[in-house]
């Protein structure tokens, strides 16, 4: 197996403009995620899952580490690290297509390719029939759909995602899961996905990563025996291993939130 | 960016700017009065201040937008809700206040000026016409915005249509009322600066149009400075903050 | 059909109230003039076009102001929209030149540039592109960060960012910034050309006083009324209601 993602020695500060005053969201970070692997990561809020996401996306620089995607180290963001926020970010002045389409656009694929690109990224996500529908006439669950569409569509190397299914309902988001879950085994792409939820965690990972609190480093490694072509809700919540390692994961979590503090 | 770099560069451009007036008045091939430096400018101000002059003309131009203000708001607001009380009254005065309200009260001026002469009065009417159009048509939609639910809420409360009024309508169009103050007063205080030149014998707009013909170009920049400055602190302190609460506080109109 | 019914329906009341009025003998004719009167010299205006020449006038003058300074006020909103040190010192500064806008710079206006077109246009310049600058930098300032961040991780460049995301997340304030400065300069515009020119209907209906011809200031105050709602209905709100609304945003006010 090859490392999709190497992270080491990763620290970041944040500095407040004002007061000078510095606060250590993240230090000494190892982690590797494999090639085709699905990486969830946990941890209590304010640990610094959203802080890492952005590091690997480019999007903030680190204090300290370094970060290589396959060799190459980052430095910026690009169309190889897709990533889905956890506020959608879709552009309120573009339809559906369009917003799917972006990504394409930017890289100059040409327009017959990329509506045919479209067209299969949009029956995949279940977008039939809002096509020229504008995000303001959409449900939550489907704006996050053509988020994950948009990222998709743009096949990045790796998939980063920030809890993209914190703000639908609890029915929306299985089904959500389950279509990643899907799509993440028909595409085979590395994907790093960031949750409070530890069921979703469990359910998505190949392995789970729980961070430790603030100032976030990686705590324990969990892998989850179950292969993932197997894996429906249903399935799980019969399952006693699946259990016994969502217990195993929700202890961890639970160490790391100390007296007072909520997760 | 804190607020210390902010006001670093604040001043360190206010300061070029300054800098670079002051040479561009000290050395370009040009007459005096088309770039007086900016100590003329405040020569200008210690000269028309010590005269008495300028405390007579500020206070002069703020009591005519005061007055206008104040009448918008007591006439204008319980006009633009009692029309906006009934559907039928909207809809017919609607086209007619977004008619009059475009029609600024400069465009009236001319006739205003055979009405009512040359003076004090013509002035007054044209600033008060100026700001209460805006004021009244903005009421109006600030009512015909609130949601028919909190009327039909009251109603079955078995509540009166004036208390309807005073309780649900008044405070659901208070935003809208606010934003219809402010525009109002904007354009209320430069169609008092235009009917001071046009019209006037004091106040600002007369101070830097009767400026004009001797070339006092110090004292244009000093009334133009002293109109901006005004302006923006009543707007600052007062307009907007008003704005801010009401749509904070009552922010139940759709906007 | 009913919308328009309904739409002309209050000025025809209007109309039918100022003939009684004018009929009543209540007033003079030179106060007053029946609309008939008025009708008619609208025709005259109309035959020998010289109505024609001072709408004309008028409007290119706007046309003009629109062209050069709106595309100048987004490009450079934009631009100190985009740099985190200089916006934030320069928003304030726009602002006070807003407060700043319209007809006070007359008399700066005829001093650097005489009596004539070039002042008034100047005016209007200054006019509205203050406050299409000033709403731009705001506008941009305000696009959600995220929406920058989400089209980076797609690949998009600084060219992607400020045609995808900042000038239609701005719109909104862009529109507004338009509207207000089209509704400040036409105002502003009316007042200059009672001063500074002999075209364009501000010169109309304040050369019309000194004749006491009521009859021609209430055509070129009728002119002035349409031609402001004309441009409202057939350019501005269309042009909003395909960007702004179809978007699902809010359209934000700032003077
Ligand atoms: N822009 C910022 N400036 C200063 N401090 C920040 C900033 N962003 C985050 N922090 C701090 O860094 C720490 C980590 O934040 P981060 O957003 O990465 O946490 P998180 O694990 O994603 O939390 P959550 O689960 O609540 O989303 C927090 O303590 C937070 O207060
Ligand atoms: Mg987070």
């Amino acid at each position: 197996m090859t490392a999709k993602i190497t992270v080491r020695g990763l620290r970041h500060e944040y500095v407040n403009p004002f007061t000078r005053e510095r606060v250590t969201a993240l230090d000494g970070v190892d982690l590797e995620v494999e090639d085709g692997e699905f990486l969830t990561v946990v941890g209590p809020s304010g640990c610094g899952k959203t802080t890492l996401l952005g590091i690997l996306a480019g999007l903030v620089p680190a204090t300290r580490g370094t970060v290589l995607l396959g060799a190459r180290p980052v430095t910026g963001p690009g169309p190889d690290r897709g990533v889905v926020f956890q506020e959608f970010a879709i552009l309120p002045w573009r339809t559906v297509e369009r917003n799917i389409a972006h990504g394409l656009e930017i890289q100059g694929v040409p327009r017959a390719e990329r509506a045919a690109t479209v067209a299969r990224f949009v029956e995949l996500v279940g977008l039939r029939g809002f096509e020229t529908k504008y995000p303001h006439e959409l449900s939550g669950g489907m704006k996050q759909r053509v988020a994950v569409a948009r990222t998709l569509a743009a096949n990045p190397e790796v998939m980063l995602m920030d809890e993209p299914f914190a703000s639908v309902d609890a029915q929306t988001r299985i089904t959500l899961q389950e279509e990643l879950n899907a799509i993440a085994l028909a595409t085979r792409k590395t994907i790093l996905l960031v949750t409070h939820n530890v069921d979703e965690a469990v359910f998505l990972g190949d392995r789970c990563c729980v961070l430790s609190r603030r100032p976030g480093r990686v705590k324990t490694l969990v892998p989850v025996k179950i292969p993932r072509e197997r894996r429906t809700w249903q399935l799980l919540t019969s399952d006693p291993s699946f259990a016994a390692t969502k217990e195993q994961v929700l202890r961890l979590v639970r160490e790391e939130v100390g007296a007072g503090d909520t997760a | 960016m804190g607020w210390r770099a902010a006001l670093a560069t604040w001043a360190a451009l206010l300061g070029g700017v300054l800098a670079a007036w002051s040479l561009a008045a000290a050395t370009l091939p040009m007459p005096a009065y088309v770039l007086p430096p900016p100590t003329a400018v405040l020569e200008a101000l210690v000269d028309l201040a010590r005269k008495g002059i300028l405390p007579t003309y500020v206070g002069e131009s703020l009591r005519r937008i005061v007055q206008a203000a104040l009448v918008a708001v007591a006439v204008g607001v319980p006009a633009g809700v009692l029309l906006g009380m009934s559907r039928r009254a909207a809809e017919f005065s609607y086209p007619l206040l977004s008619f009059f309200q475009s029609v600024s009260g400069i465009a009236w001026l001319p006739l205003m000026l055979i009405w009512f002469g040359f003076g004090e009065r013509t002035i007054l009417i044209a600033v008060n016409y100026t700001v209460l159009f805006p004021v009244v048509f903005n009421a109006l939609l600030g009512v015909r915005s609130v949601p028919q639910i909190y009327v039909n809420a009251l109603r079955t409360l078995g509540a009166s249509r004036w208390r309807i009024a005073w309780a649900v309508l008044l405070p659901g169009a208070l935003p809208s009322i606010a934003t219809g103050v402010r525009l109002g007063l904007a354009y209320g205080w430069r169609a008092l600066i235009a009917a001071e030149m046009l019209v006037g014998a004091n106040g600002l707009g007369f101070m830097i149009f009767s400026a004009q013909p001797f070339h006092l170009t110090a004292r244009i920049m000093l009334g133009m400075g002293i109109i901006g400055v005004l302006w923006t602190l009543l707007d600052y302190f007062f307009l907007r903050p008003l704005e801010d609460a009401t749509i904070a506080r009552w922010g139940l109109v759709q906007r | 059909m009913r919308a328009g019914v309904r739409g002309v329906l209050p000025f025809a009341v209007l109309v039918l109230a100022w003939a009684a009025l004018a009929r009543s003998g209540w007033l003079p004719p030179v106060f007053l003039p029946p609309p008939a009167e008025v009708a008619r010299t609208a025709g005259e205006m109309l035959a020998d076009g010289s109505l024609w020449a001072h709408v004309g006038a008028s409007l290119g003058r706007v046309a003009l102001g629109l062209a050069v300074s709106v595309p100048l006020a987004v490009t450079a909103g934009v631009f100190v929209g985009l740099n985190r040190r200089l916006a934030p010192v320069l928003e304030p500064i726009a602002g006070f030149f807003n407060s700043l806008s319209g007809i006070a710079w007359l008399p700066l206006a005829i001093t650097w540039f005489g009596l004539g077109w070039l002042s008034v246009t100047f005016i209007l310049f200054n006019t509205i592109f203050f406050l299409v600058f000033f709403n731009t930098l705001v506008g941009v300032r305000t696009v959600p960060r995220i929406l920058e961040q989400a089209v980076r991780t797609l690949g998009g460049r600084r060219r992607h960012l400020i045609l995808q995301v900042l000038i239609p997340g701005a719109l909104p304030s862009i529109v507004t910034g338009i509207r207000l400065g089209v509704g400040f300069g036409w105002r502003a515009l009316i007042a200059a050309e009672m001063i500074a020119t002999t075209t364009g209907l501000g010169y109309l209906i304040y050369d019309a006083a000194n004749f006491h011809r009521t009859d021609t200031i209430l055509v070129g105050i009728i002119a002035i009324g349409t031609l402001w709602l004309a441009t409202d209905r057939l350019l501005l709100i269309p042009v909003e209601r395909w960007t702004v609304e179809r978007w699902g945003l809010v359209s934000r006010t700032g003077v």
